[in-house]
């Protein structure tokens, strides 16, 4: 059996486009929630055992060590704080005090787990290499798609499968910002250092996706007695079962980590399984859509 | 005949087992590498059971290379100022400022302290220093972050008038080993009282200091060695001085300023205050890790606790074993036989990427590539897709791995989510292979048919698709920090052995259980006979 998927190519490319919409609307009014990787600061993750104070109590006893934009979280066994200094002084003081507390309570002891601060010349530049690699991931891609296509050229130019493919990478790309938007607003998952590695895997990974798509039709083209479309429509079909697969066995992995794997990696394997599961999307359900509708647009010219 | 022709002649079924029983003893050493430690116990038990009379002859053990976020410990990123420092003397003094710290952190009793100079973008130069397992962080910090300055100062030619008589110390030249005995002169003038001026003189030309003791009253003294250029430069200042005192200066403090009798060569000296043995050390421990000739501000830290660390790898163990099984149990009831024999090889590769990860001798980094790269060859050249562009991606990842082999990769949560992530791609090519493998047995082949199709036709798309995020990883590696640097090697290194292991592991397997037997039972592959012989599943279906 073969499923129509070019020809109710409307259906899907409406709901990406109002998923889009919704990622833009998410990432202009909420905007991403950048960890302190990005905006300089510190974030101490703390213990204690044998009581559990309140976030009120917490606060109060912070108060001696001034910290400026503190906010506690707390988690299944520790609390996460995060502060705007990124000094020693500042961290000290912060533990001084959390240890005072646990001490004035009997039997109560105080452990800090882990520290990181980072300073502001470090998160600007955090920044700009994140840009960067995004940047060179995008040019080296469009480098690599026009070279294994070069030799396409009939009915669709070579050229417009690579775009074809960026179209696909950068709704991707819109996708996951836009589901970080919304994570970082309701459950205040942050963007950090990782989280850009995530996304660019996911892109290497989507478009490997759609290049296999992509090599289906490049095979069935000449022997293909159908008009495109259709012929992009059986590539699809055939390639189906191996892209869904393919993600499935990744994401069975990713859930591996995101369920067991502990908190401290649970964001980054939550970008990648959404990435992967959105990359897997795009390839069958956008990237061949948008070729199909530049070849008809072509068509339409010409007539 | 050679042994290539001899090895020509024979049937593909035994090429095939001669290739099997390569495999096996690849996938036995690749095995005993990751294993060493369990290896070693169990031989030594039996042994042990045995009275000696089995004895397996042991394995040199290599550990992995643990991150710092999984060990517990420290990372301390500095910005070094080099502002002052003109252009063409900053590496120099960059690199003096890496040893001194990395001295400072030696003295602090820190295993295997990495400490590295990275020039970052735009922003000038910064220190990185890990600090693994370490425990009083704050006083790493403070050790690391003070700035000893080592000086020796003359007499300024223009004194306040003189207060008191000239020094009446007694300096003592043993010549046959040129090392000069200075005595403080505390009953002389008070050298806080002479206006001191720089010499050219500093602990940048201090090559060592060590305590002892004087044989003659048992009090613990600091003895200096300069080096070549230090020594000339300490002659010098001798000979301009003699009859003057010399002071030394830790951190803008004089801690000693004994009068020069005579010119001193040979470059060594001893300083003997009225030190207590504990104050001694400290000042050998502090003059050996010398003054940071660049200035350095902490900017950055990260610290884990030693228990979390742990409880991370025990997690990632276990996620990762999950993760294994979830990707078998699906490979297996997909693809039924084809799945059985792609497990089979997803344990081989997962042992060859925990082998990698180690840093091997460089005969067993080569031996392996050699075996991978070489069946990758031969595999290819089998199924007659061999070329030059083939040849030359092979011969790049081959050479990459080899490096990757050699030196230790260091584990990070972020690396160690990269290879398990690699354990759900490395089946990819092996999808890729059994869709096409179901395809062409639809389309009424025999299975040996098909699954040679299935090999030849999946090629191109699995080298289109694997080297896409290949490239990926290497920008990673090149452009992250140290966690996406981390995640984009384990993913590179994953995925270039999934390409062996999911074709030439997983071909061989193939070939050496095909045959009528399997022929007859087609739903192995999950294909019916009934509509392999059917046309209807052919080429047009709408």
């Amino acid at each position: 059996m073969i499923y129509r998927i070019i020809q109710k190519r409307k259906i899907f490319l409406t709901l990406s486009t109002l998923a889009l919409a919704a990622a833009v609307l998410a990432l202009i009014f909420w905007g991403l929630n950048f960890g302190i990787d990005f905006t300089g600061g510190s974030s101490l993750e703390v213990q204690f055992t044998n009581y559990q104070p309140t976030i009120a109590e917490i606060q109060d006893s912070l108060k001696s060590a001034d910290l400026h934009n503190l906010v506690i979280q707390p988690t299944s066994n520790s609390y996460i704080l995060k502060f705007k200094e990124d000094s020693e002084t500042a961290h000290q003081a912060a533990v001084g005090d959390l240890a005072a507390l646990a001490a004035a309570h009997d039997g109560a002891s105080f452990k800090e787990l882990q520290f990181d601060s980072v300073g502001p010349s470090i998160g600007q530049e955090l920044k700009s290499k994140s840009f960067n690699a995004t940047v060179i991931v995008f040019i080296m891609i469009i480098v690599y798609i026009s070279l294994a296509f070069r030799k396409v050229s009939k009915p669709v130019a070579s050229w417009k499968y690579g775009l074809a493919a960026i179209i696909a990478l950068v709704h991707d790309l819109l996708f996951i910002l836009g589901v970080f938007a919304l994570l970082g607003h309701v459950f205040k998952v942050e963007i950090n250092t990782p989280f850009i590695a995530a996304v660019l895997t996911v892109l290497g990974y989507s478009v490997s996706d759609t290049i296999i798509v992509f090599d289906r039709i490049r095979e069935n083209l000449p022997k293909s007695q159908e008009d495109f479309e259709n012929t992009v429509n059986r590539s699809l079909n055939q390639t189906l079962t191996r892209s869904i697969n393919t993600s499935f066995s990744a994401i069975l992995a990713l859930l591996a980590i995101l369920f067991f794997g502990g908190s401290t990696i649970k964001d980054f394997a939550l970008a990648l399984a959404v990435g992967i599961f959105i990359g897997t999307y795009s390839s069958i359900f956008i990237a061949s859509p948008v070729l199909v509708i530049w070849d008809k647009l072509a068509h339409r010219a010409k007539a | 005949m050679s042994l290539a022709q001899r090895f020509a002649k024979l049937s593909v079924r035994a090429k095939a087992w001669w290739i099997l029983g390569l495999i096996i003893i690849f996938a036995l050493v690749v095995i005993l590498t990751v294993g060493s430690n369990y290896y070693n116990n169990f031989s030594q038990r039996l042994a042990d059971k045995t009275n000696h009379i089995i004895v397996l002859p042991p394995i040199k053990p290599i550990s992995f290379s643990l991150g710092l976020d999984l060990v517990g410990g420290t990372r301390l990123v500095y910005s070094a100022d080099v502002g002052n420092i003109p252009e063409s003397d900053r590496a120099s003094a960059l690199a003096s400022a890496r040893d001194v710290i990395e001295r400072r952190v030696n003295a602090f009793g820190v295993s295997e302290p990495v400490v590295q100079v990275n020039k970052s973008t735009a922003r000038g130069y910064q220190i990185v220093a890990e600090l693994a397992g370490i425990k009083d962080i704050n006083a790493a910090i403070k050790m690391i972050g003070e700035t000893p300055i080592l000086e020796f100062k003359e007499e300024a030619p223009n004194q306040p008038a003189a207060t008191s008589t000239p020094a009446t110390a007694e300096v003592t030249t043993d010549s046959g080993t040129s090392t000069v005995t200075l005595t403080p002169t505390e009953t002389s003038q008070n050298p806080a009282d002479i206006v001191w001026q720089n010499t050219e003189l500093t602990g940048k030309y201090l090559k060592r200091s060590v305590l002892q003791f004087n044989p003659n009253d048992g009090r613990p003294e600091v003895a200096l060695e300069f080096n070549a250029e230090g020594a000339k430069i300490f002659e010098d200042i001798t000979t301009r001085n003699v009859g003057k005192p010399v002071a030394i200066f830790l951190d803008g403090y004089i801690i000693s300023a004994p009068t020069v009798n005579e010119a001193i060569t040979g470059g060594k000296a001893v300083i003997s205050g009225q030190f207590t043995v504990e104050e001694a050390k400290l000042l050998v421990t502090r003059l050996n890790s010398g003054a940071l000739p660049v200035p350095i501000s902490l900017i950055s830290q990260k610290t884990v606790e030693a228990s979390l660390g742990s409880q991370s790898i025990a997690n990632s163990l276990k996620a990762g074993l999950i993760g294994l099984l979830l990707v078998s149990l699906f490979m297996i009831l997909y693809y039924r036989l084809p799945g059985f024999l792609s497990v089979l090889s997803l344990l081989i590769y997962g042992f060859t990427v925990l082998a990698i990860f180690k840093a091997l001798p460089i005969w067993l980094a080569l031996i392996l590539i050699v075996i991978m790269v070489g069946l990758i060859f031969y595999t290819f050249n089998d199924l007659k897709i061999f070329n030059g562009t083939l040849a030359l991606l092979f011969a790049i990842i081959g050479i990459l791995l080899f490096v990757y082999a050699l030196k230790p990769v260091t584990l990070t949560l972020s690396g160690i989510a990269g290879f398990i992530l690699s354990i759900g791609m490395a089946v990819d090519a092996n999808i890729l292979i059994f869709a096409r493998t179901r395809e062409e047995l639809k389309q009424g082949k025999s299975v040996s048919q098909a699954v040679d199709a299935g090999f030849k036709r999946a090629w191109p798309s699995i080298r289109d698709g694997n080297v896409s995020t290949l490239i990926t990883c290497l920008i990673l590696i090149f452009f992250g920090t140290s966690t996406v640097k981390g995640f984009g090697t384990t993913l590179f290194i994953g995925i270039s052995v999934s390409l062996f292991s999911a074709i030439v592991i997983t071909h061989t397997l193939f070939v050496v259980i095909l045959g009528d037997w399997l022929e007859k039972r087609t739903w192995l592959l999950g294909v019916r006979k009934a509509k392999a012989e059917g046309a209807e599943v052919g080429e047009s279906n709408k």
